[in-house]
């Protein structure tokens, strides 16, 4: 194994010791088992019955929901984890503890309760407001958007915090002793050399919504057809006893999210390259 | 009367427990103004209050005359340089440099650009101005961020230690360069740093700042061999502090040294005497103005005395002699002289100093 100095990015080649060893065996066992993991999930389904799936309306509708639904949710996350990642990076804030609690929420929480609190507060609490207004929350593809984005969003928001943290505050400042106002540093110089971390937020948070499954069920429902997207799709078909169904969605998802992740880590790499 | 062009009122910045005190001075066009202080005492939190980065929590900032204390940093568009070149990575140098007029939206203009390619043959970079930040070594990245402060004229330039992280042959170079540039653009400039011979070298005017505190200013030979108090002495480095009083002989004053190499320096000026009451004095005679003598038999020529060598200190501009009586006392000269000397460790010598030369410091 080619070992690589992380620190400056030279890949010079370091002497392994028995310590970095026994690091690289417990790292060889965890790919190892991801890998058959994977494997497994493939040779159970069958290549026939992902081309029979894939033709089904069915699958068609959860597709595109699934893909509409968390690229609207990466959108909303990315529109308010920039500025809060920001504020937590550049900021002193008052009770610094209860405010990151409060961000983790829904990481901490399991999903299901996520969602439960979603659906007291767009149900009970705003339904009825949000209903003369036309924005129907509740058992809705907009309930499957809100809930991806409530669960997407703080780990973009860790991402991106980090990100800024990065940069050193003097690039800002040289920018503005320059004539650029700060709004005009932060897209000239603040996201342009946050832009790898930005974007990784950014995907984490969209394969996080792409997968959402226990929020999505409590605030959007389950119901086939109109908040059926490929996670509640995997889990109406397993329920009702369709298994070629479920794995071929499954490994269906799979690729997506595997296709994507290499395409844009390939795109990100070669920016880093420039 | 014609105002300064930059004016500092009483200005005072609060950071943390951290507070900048008091800061006044004034500096007028084309003047070069050091700002010299040990790291910490608040010389980049005075300078980004220059630029309009902080605002003070009391006093005045004027440029020209005009009150600019609440203007923002993009509308006084200072130049600015860290000690850290601070490139933006994504762009290419030109960019870099273009950044400033870019703000400005006259990154296109004709003249801009010949003046990019102008700064950039001055500064010896026009060969890189097609390379990303990441291929240049220090000192030409410290050029292109320089060049990046001063392509739109700025009424002002602010330098952070721009020379700090050098390494000596490319700090020499930068420092005849910021000469030119100084000389060149008539440029009013303040130069932070720590570095003693730099703030010789370079001001015109020299501010000397410890603990959020300006503690003296004024002609930077003037400050290292006047120093205000011991304090700041102490600071400067100020080699021969003699402990004394003061002694009247036939209505004369002379410094008596307190040990007993009974060193006897005098007639003083009396309009130099700290105090007249005050009769313990310090008396300070930088290692420049101690002549050394390898004569040391004239035991009655006033103000001098005698010594042996103890160490000899060579360094690559000149040589460090430590002459020791009771107490140690430094004298620099330089190579030749010293070779001309033929003395040794050990050798006695004659140790002499005019009485123009040295300096009285109160307690």
């Amino acid at each position: 194994m080619v070992l690589r100095r992380g620190y400056n990015n030279q890949s010079e080649r370091i002497e392994p010791s028995t310590f970095l060893r026994c690091f690289q065996a417990i790292f060889a066992g965890l790919i190892l088992f991801q890998a058959v993991l994977i494997g497994g999930l493939f040779y159970y389904g069958s290549w026939a019955a992902i081309a029979a799936v894939i033709q089904q309306p069915e699958f068609h509708f959860a597709l595109k929901l699934t893909l509409w639904t968390s690229l609207v949710a990466t959108a909303l996350t990315a529109f308010v984890a920039l500025p809060s990642g920001y504020v937590l990076s550049r900021c002193r804030i008052p009770g610094q503890a209860f405010v990151d609690t409060l961000l983790d929420i829904p990481i901490v929480l399991p999903p299901l309760i996520s969602g439960i609190a979603l659906l007291i507060l767009f149900g009970p609490l705003l339904g009825e407001h949000l209903t003369k207004l036309g924005l129907e929350i509740v058992f809705s593809p907009r309930g499957v958007v809100i809930a991806q984005w409530f669960i997407a969003t703080p780990f973009a928001i860790k991402a991106i915090k980090q990100a800024f943290d990065s940069i050193d505050p003097r690039m800002e400042k040289v920018a503005r002793t320059l004539g650029f106002t700060p709004g005009r540093v932060f897209c000239k110089v603040t996201l342009p050399l946050a832009k790898n971390g930005i974007i990784s937020g950014l995907i984490m948070a969209w394969t996080r919504a792409l997968g959402e499954f226990g929020a999505t069920a409590m605030l959007a429902g389950i119901t086939r057809m109109k908040t059926e997207t490929l996670s509640v799709a995997i889990f109406l078909n397993m329920t009702v006893g369709d298994l070629e169904f479920a794995i071929s969605t499954a490994i269906v998802m799979l690729m997506i999210a595997l296709i994507s992740l290499v395409i844009l880590k390939v795109f990100l790499r070669t920016e880093v390259m420039v | 009367m014609k105002p300064a062009l930059f004016e500092v009122e009483n200005i005072y910045v609060q950071a943390g427990s951290f507070q900048l005190r008091e800061v006044s001075f004034s500096l007028e066009a084309g003047e070069y103004l050091v700002i010299l202080g040990p790291t910490g005492c608040g010389k980049t939190m005075l300078l980004e209050t220059l630029a309009g980065l902080r605002c003070p929590a009391r006093g005045k900032v004027f440029l020209k005359g005009n009150d600019i204390t609440l203007t923002p940093p993009e509308a006084r568009r200072f130049g600015f340089a860290y000690q850290d070149s601070l490139l933006y990575p994504f762009l290419n140098v030109k960019d870099n440099i273009l950044f400033g007029a870019k703000a400005q939206n006259r990154h296109q203009e004709p003249e801009i650009l010949s003046r990019v390619d102008k700064l950039a043959e001055a500064m010896g970079i026009a060969h890189l101005l097609n390379r990303f930040p990441r291929f240049l070594s220090g000192g030409e990245k410290q050029r292109v961020s320089l060049a990046r402060a001063i392509l739109t004229h700025p009424p002002l330039l602010l330098l952070d230690e721009p020379l700090s992280s050098l390494d000596p042959q490319t700090r020499r170079s930068m420092q005849e360069l910021l000469q030119e540039i100084h000389r060149a653009e008539e440029l009013g400039t303040i130069h932070v740093t720590h570095d003693f011979n730099e703030a010789l070298q370079m001001g015109t005017h020299l501010l000397v700042m410890n603990q959020g505190l300006v503690l003296q200013q004024g002609n930077p030979l003037e400050v290292f061999s006047q120093p205000a108090s011991l304090n700041i002495a102490n600071f400067l480095m100020g080699e021969n502090l003699l402990q004394g009083r003061i002694e009247w002989r036939e209505e004369r004053a002379w410094f008596a040294q307190s040990g007993s190499d009974n060193v006897r320096i005098g007639p003083l000026n009396e309009c130099k005497l700290p105090n007249k009451e005050a009769q313990e004095v310090t008396l300070l005679i930088r290692a420049g103005n101690l002549v050394l003598s390898s004569d040391s038999h004239e035991s009655l020529a006033v103000n001098s005395w005698n010594c042996r060598i103890a160490q000899i200190n060579w360094h690559s501009t000149h040589v460090e002699i430590i002459c020791r009586g009771q107490e140690n006392y430094r004298v620099v000269m330089s190579g030749a002289e010293w070779k001309r000397m033929n003395l040794q460790k050990g050798s006695p010598v004659r140790l002499s100093a005019d009485v123009n030369d040295v300096h009285l410091l109160e307690e």
